[in-house]
């Protein structure tokens, strides 16, 4: 479940981005969970034609998938086949990333608007670029296509309604084996399964094949139509069903969030290391990172494989400000990093985690946090626990990070009652019965907690926007001209509070997609 | 004049001792509960109630035994209320003190300031320090008017970790940690990273909400949102 502030900056992106009937609509998935259509309308108390043009609207821009699940019948009647909808979070936030997407996509390939709405088919795509370019030369269009593709900036979109088997009969005896068996194969939810079931083949997601490529622009295809809205209309036919037949025969193509975000999570990762520990560090990480590439399947590989001490170095001098570099210095990089290493004879590889909480990046951000709210002393406190990593009792907290005892006991309190700590009470028995009060920092629920914090903090970011926006407005809408002396103050103090806010949100967003990793 | 020994075994404890010359009863009584607390000590209403005697008896009792240099007061830093009386002979423990780091009952930050300084700095021009290298240096600087322990150092630099001004690490032998033997902790001044900086790290702490105390009281359209937040008017510098 996504938390509550995570649901409503979800729908506030949404309503800002398609409207507030939509974002009705996804609200509704979001906080309810999967749903029926019925379901949805029921909910929402919206007619059924907005919640089907809606949900049309949100699976085109791939933030709903639907699939088809079977219904046992009730009274003995014959099962039925239910499409169920669930709302997809991670890539909603990821419409406030899109401009930093293209940012991405046009350093390493160029200038190229090819993707910059939900799902396309490659016919559309050339189509589009006839309009906007004015040429109609395919093969450039089909030769920026493929690059987008070996760069895996652009996949195949999922199944539009996959159908989901019920669980098959062998595996309920395995969960009456007991819980120990049941632990052993995690049942996935009906979530993860739908997911599993829409996504592509892994050899085919990067794959177009050849009958893909129109030879000419047909004038069959009358969807180049130029008004754009009447193309989104084409998407959305206005027929019972909700996914335009369509979508349903053509190959669509869609942004592939997963390569833009892992990009955006190594150069971050790679200048969260450079300031943490120095330069050099960084240097070193990037040539780990360029050398193992990227994990061939979705799984999100742990660390990299091992990597010979040469084969580092023969990259690290490649890079710029590494070629000064020597043997000795990229070990004392690896050692600050914390790599693993094996030495076997003459070989000397290392290995990295991959993820940015394998250089406690969580730390960094909740302690900062912690600093800011609650000052230097909850600092220490805090920090103790979190090292700690399991109960403590006041005292022993008190005189590790020389606090007075009071002080400790109000610091504790204050950040147990904002959920920051766990605490419990422990008699002691013996001769003397006395209460003992313990704490601790679970990892779970803290980042959970402060991930919460997080969106509401980006909501809030945002609303204030619209409000300063909104205040000024008379001052934004005036001519040039007019902005003499006072009001060009005003002006301008507009302009700067704008550009406060939202370099905080760009910010504060990196800040949460690496965050939510953990 | 009659007493009633709660426990037997400090009738036990009476019979050996020889009478000390000038005690009544009362104060005898009361010095052997005492004394039987070692370093714990005992507050006057534990001695009223284990005892058994009289209010004032008790009061008389322990003002005689203070003037005799046979028992101290101290302070309890659990509970500073509470007069806690010692036979002479012991110390303090630490539940009572609040340890060497307690001055009076309370924290001698003054002391514990002093050293984190002399210890962060000989930690600047070391680049790597072990903690008998720190240990040996404050001795040598005679910062401390007392024998400090090497533990005591330890704590202060489990402190200054804490307070991220250093970092704890393992010596690998090589560059700066050649003379340190493979796999000791030593430590070394944070690099500039000390707390959060940078955008990244920084991101939610540097905007109002991240320092925000009332953040769960926060609502889009409640008394506290983020349109009226007066933290968000002072942090943009308007006031328009």
């Amino acid at each position: 479940m996504v938390s509550p502030h995570g649901i409503q900056f979800a729908a506030h992106l949404i309503s800002s981005f398609y409207g507030e009937l939509c974002s009705k609509v996804c609200e509704c998935l979001l906080r309810r969970g999967t749903l029926t259509l019925a379901q949805i309308i029921q909910s929402t108390e919206l007619s059924r034609e907005n919640v089907i043009n809606c949900l049309r609207v949100l699976i085109h821009q791939n933030c709903v998938q639907a699939f088809a699940v079977q219904r046992e019948g009730a009274f003995g009647e014959a099962p039925r086949i239910v499409t169920q909808y669930m709302a997809l979070f991670n890539n909603i936030i990821h419409k406030l990333r899109a401009p930093k997407f293209m940012q991405i996509v046009s350093e390493e390939l160029g200038k190229d608007g090819l993707m910059q709405h939900g799902r396309l088919s490659l016919k559309r795509i050339i189509d589009r670029n006839e309009q906007t370019a004015g040429s109609s030369d395919i093969h450039v269009v089909r030769e920026s296509f493929i690059r987008l593709l070996n760069a895996r900036f652009i996949e195949r979109c999922p199944a539009p309604e996959p159908f989901l088997a019920p669980p098959a009969e062998d595996e309920a005896p395995a969960k009456r084996r007991g819980a120990k068996s049941a632990k052993i194969a995690e049942p996935k939810t009906t979530e993860q399964r739908a997911l599993a079931a829409a996504a592509p083949m892994e050899s085919m997601r990067f794959l177009m094949e050849m009958d893909d490529l129109p030879e000419k622009n047909d004038d069959e295809s009358s969807d180049s139509v130029t008004h754009r809205k009447k193309r989104k209309q084409d998407v959305l036919k206005s027929d019972e069903d909700v996914l335009d037949a369509n979508d349903k025969k053509e190959v669509l193509w869609r942004v592939n969030f997963e390569e833009l975000v892992r990009r955006l999570r190594t150069k971050a990762c790679i200048s969260y290391v450079k300031t943490k520990i120095n330069d050099e560090a960084g240097i070193v990480l990037s040539a780990i990172l360029d050398l193992s590439g990227r994990p061939e399947s979705r799984q999100k590989a742990e660390k990299t494989a091992y990597l010979s001490i040469n084969a580092i170095y023969d990259e690290v001098i490649k890079k710029e400000g590494g070629l000064g570099m020597d043997f000795e210095r990229i070990r004392v990089s690896l050692n600050q990093l914390g790599c693993e290493t094996l030495s076997t004879g003459l070989d000397e590889s290392y290995s990295i985690g991959t993820h940015l909480s394998s250089f406690s990046y969580f730390n960094a951000v909740v302690e900062s946090v912690v600093l800011r709210r609650y000052g230097r002393e909850a600092y220490r406190v805090f920090r103790l626990l979190s090292k700690a990593g399991r109960f403590l009792e006041t005292d022993k907290i008190s005189d590790s990070t020389f606090v007075e005892k009071k002080d400790a006991i109000k610091i504790l309190y204050k950040l147990w009652k904002d959920d920051y700590l766990h605490m419990e009470k422990v008699v002691s028995s013996g001769a003397r019965q006395s209460l003992f009060l313990v704490w601790r920092v679970n990892k779970q629920t803290l980042w959970e907690q402060v991930l919460d914090e997080m969106y509401h903090a980006a909501l809030n970011l945002r609303l204030r926007i619209a409000h300063e926006q909104d205040r000024g407005k008379e001052v934004l809408q005036l001519p040039r001209e007019k902005l003499v002396g006072e009001l060009e103050k005003k002006y301008k103090l507009l302009g700067k509070v704008r550009v406060i806010l939202e370099s905080s949100l760009m910010n504060l967003d990196e800040a949460i997609m690496l965050f939510h990793d953990f | 004049m009659s007493r009633s020994l709660v426990s037997p075994s400090s009738l036990k404890r009476k019979r050996p001792e020889t009478q000390l010359p000038g005690l009544v009863d009362a104060e005898h009584a009361i010095l052997n509960l005492i004394k039987s607390k070692k370093d714990l000590g005992i507050w006057t209403r534990e001695i009223k109630l284990e005892t058994k005697l009289a209010d004032n008896v008790v009061t008389k009792s322990v003002k005689s035994l203070l003037a005799k240099g046979l028992i101290k007061e101290v302070v309890n830093i659990q509970n500073k209320a509470k007069k806690t009386y010692m036979a002479v002979e012991f110390e303090p423990s630490k539940e009572i003190s609040g340890g060497e780091w307690y001055n009076n009952g309370e924290l001698d930050k003054q002391l514990i300031d002093a050293l984190k300084l002399v210890c962060f700095r000989y930690m600047r021009m070391q680049k790597v320090a072990t903690l008998e290298g720190v240990h040996n240096e404050i001795k040598k600087n005679g910062v401390v008017t007392f024998d400090i322990s090497s533990q005591q150092i330890g704590e202060i630099l489990n402190s200054m970790v804490l307070d991220n001004d250093i970092i704890e690490v393992k010596s690998t032998g090589l560059g700066d940690y050649y003379s340190i033997p493979i796999g000791k902790t030593c430590y070394r001044v944070a690099g500039g990273a000390g707390v959060a900086k940078g955008p990244r790290m920084g991101a939610f702490a540097t905007i109002p909400c991240g320092a925000c105390p009332r953040i769960s009281f926060c609502t889009s359209d409640g008394v506290i949102s983020p349109s009226t937040c007066v933290y968000y008017t002072k942090w943009l510098g308007i006031d328009f």
